[in-house]
């Protein structure tokens, strides 16, 4: 966990999940976390997210299933377009929807299974508008042979393979020999990567802009075209 | 192949049987029937409603050998057909002379019992005997009703009975016969593949029940029969972890046998529920697609899984992916050191890496690609 000066200041997050138990379970991770994170309860009123003081929530925790069995996609998109960042947290485990969600332009998506250790972060790392990859969708962008997918290097592949598989990023270091920053290096190019083909979005451009900033990824890695294999 | 053959041949034979009673009864009705329809059709007073009535055996015994050429049965049309032979019969005795009954100019009474039997030879013998009882009695009647029956006359009519029912009731019994040997030994061929099915499911079972005994009694007998003669402490940890181990190898051979969609993922299941009793939590993520290992890679697969999970302490993470051209298995679980299986098939690759207090094991496969014959 790099001390990063922007995770400093006070975050404050917005949850919008019918599931009282699950919110609460939210609220006291927030509370417990290093520093602080202020946690804002829309309960399963979408209207609080867009008024009110979850409005002016730098980061969205959204429950892809406030009806059962009816992802709300519709509902992702307006927020990602609008310029919220959102963090989905859904009990759907299935690698579609993760990757749906991701070319929709939310920041992360966490399955239920995953607790504070990958939430906490992801709420982080989504208020400084970057991405958060969790194993299980690591897991879901491994395992995704969609033939409009983008081109990953063998090593993306081995890294995103290693984090699904072992969920530790330490482990994943010591299993490739590389340090734990590369191996966060390699996850967020794969980010760009993906945020980089599909639907456009506001999330999706601003990552890609910085990553060629920062020289994460040239424009010729990022434009090479889906294997042809 | 011989029970084919044999139906093959019994096929032959009914079929056989049909032609032979079709030329029987077209040689009676064409030949007998016609020359003497022929011979005294002055002597009738209608001698039209006689032809009527020869024509209506004729167009039942042309039905009969359209149907034999088809290979096909009398089926609906059966009865309608008896019911033209039998109205033949009635329609030829009504306008029949007087005192004439079973004569040379009774043409019909030995031609309409073959017509008939053509028909029924594929019925029960009953329906065979009812018909022939008819057409006699129909006969009978003319002769009891229309004249004054002498002695000898029902004498004349007696004899010709014997010839009208009995021959054509030989050929239907032949026919029954027939019908009932191909039954039977249809029957007792099926009990007999029953039997022979039933002996195989039992040395099957009884084969695999020896072979997983023979599996267990290298690892889990010397085991139970240390804690037996008190030479293994149970409260000693090893003790524990080899009963642990032992236990979810049970678990596994047990689900070995099961039928399911995946039996990789769900032999990992037993071994993991041993783990989840012992109040280690456990995960259990898949991603992916792979053809279905054989028993033996399955086991070098999930024996790593079965090891590290007897020695977490509270979590591990087990991990499923795979492709055409890998399955890896993978386990990540607060233990200690714990010994790194090998893989008794060639192709499995077990790897362990340890990490403070973490073990991270992966057993990969490579299934070799099979040429498809």
């Amino acid at each position: 966990m790099a001390a990063d000066s922007a995770a400093d200041e006070l975050i404050t997050a917005v949850i919008v999940d019918d599931h009282v138990a699950i919110t609460a379970g939210v609220r006291s991770w927030c509370s417990e976390a290093v520093p602080p994170i202020d946690l804002i309860d829309a309960g399963d009123r979408l209207a609080d997210v867009w008024t009110g003081p979850g409005a002016a929530a730098d980061v969205v925790i959204f429950d892809l299933e406030l009806v059962p069995r009816r992802p709300d996609f519709g509902e992702l998109r307006r927020l990602v377009d609008y310029g919220r960042r959102v963090v989905v947290y859904s009990q759907h485990i299935d690698d579609a929807t993760a990757i749906k969600c991701v070319d929709l332009g939310a920041l992360a998506y966490l399955t239920k299974r995953e607790g504070p250790e990958h939430l906490v972060p992801a709420i982080r790392a989504a208020a400084r508008g970057e991405p958060y990859t969790a194993p299980s969708l690591s897991g879901a962008l491994v395992a995704d042979d969609d033939p409009g997918r983008p081109r990953l290097s063998q090593r993306e592949t081995e890294v995103l393979r290693a984090w699904f598989v072992s969920s530790s990023k330490e482990l994943v270091a010591a299993k490739l020999n590389i340090t734990a920053k590369t191996v966060d290096t390699y996850i967020a190019r794969v980010r760009v990567k993906y945020a980089n083909v599909g639907r456009a979005a506001r999330s999706k451009s601003e990552l890609v802009g910085r990553a060629l900033d920062d020289g994460l990824i040239t424009l010729a890695e990022l434009n090479q075209k889906v294997t042809s294999l | 192949m011989s029970d084919v053959n044999e139906e093959v041949t019994r096929a032959q034979l009914r079929h056989g049987l049909r032609i032979a009673t079709l030329l029987v009864a077209a040689a009676t009705v064409f030949g007998l029937g016609l020359s003497n329809l022929l011979r005294y059709l002055d002597v009738h007073e209608s001698p039209l409603t006689q032809l009527a009535a020869f024509a209506a055996l004729g167009a039942v015994l042309a039905g009969e050998a359209a149907l034999l050429v088809r290979g096909r049965s009398w089926g609906r049309l059966r009865g309608p057909a008896i019911a033209v032979v039998l109205a033949a019969s009635a329609l030829s005795y009504v306008t029949l002379p007087d005192g004439r009954t079973s004569t040379g100019v009774d043409w019909i009474f030995g031609a309409a019992n073959w017509a008939g039997l053509v028909v029924l030879l594929d019925r029960p013998l009953r329906s065979a005997v009812l018909f022939l009882l008819a057409h006699d009695l129909t006969a009978l009647l003319h002769l009891v009703l229309l004249d004054e029956p002498s002695r000898g006359d029902l004498a004349r009519f007696a004899t010709g009975s014997v010839s009208v029912i009995g021959f054509p009731l030989c050929v239907a019994v032949v026919a029954t016969v027939l019908r009932g040997l191909s039954a039977a030994a249809a029957a007792s061929r099926e009990e007999i593949e029953r039997v022979r099915v039933a002996e195989a499911v039992a040395a099957e079972s009884h084969r695999r029940r020896r072979q997983r005994f023979a599996e267990l009694s290298v690892t889990t007998v010397p085991l139970l029969e240390g804690l037996a003669d008190g030479s293994l402490r149970p409260e000693n940890s090893v003790v524990q972890r080899r009963c642990a181990i032992e236990a979810a190898r049970m678990r596994r051979l047990f689900a070995e046998a099961d039928t399911v969609a995946d039996p990789l993922l769900h032999e990992l299941r037993h071994c993991i529920d041993v783990a989840d009793r012992k109040g280690v939590v456990v995960e259990l993520d898949a991603r992916g697609q792979w053809p279905t290992p054989p028993v033996a890679v399955r086991r070098d697969l999930t024996e790593a899984v079965l090891i590290v999970l007897a020695t977490a302490a509270s979590r591990a993470r087990v991990t499923v992916v795979g492709g055409a051209d890998l399955v890896s298995v993978s386990v990540v679980a607060d233990c200690g050191e714990v010994d790194v299986p090998s893989p008794a098939t060639p192709g499995v690759r077990v790897e362990a890496l340890n990490n403070d207090d973490t073990v991270w094991m992966e057993a990969q496969w490579q299934p070799i690609p099979q040429r498809t014959s």
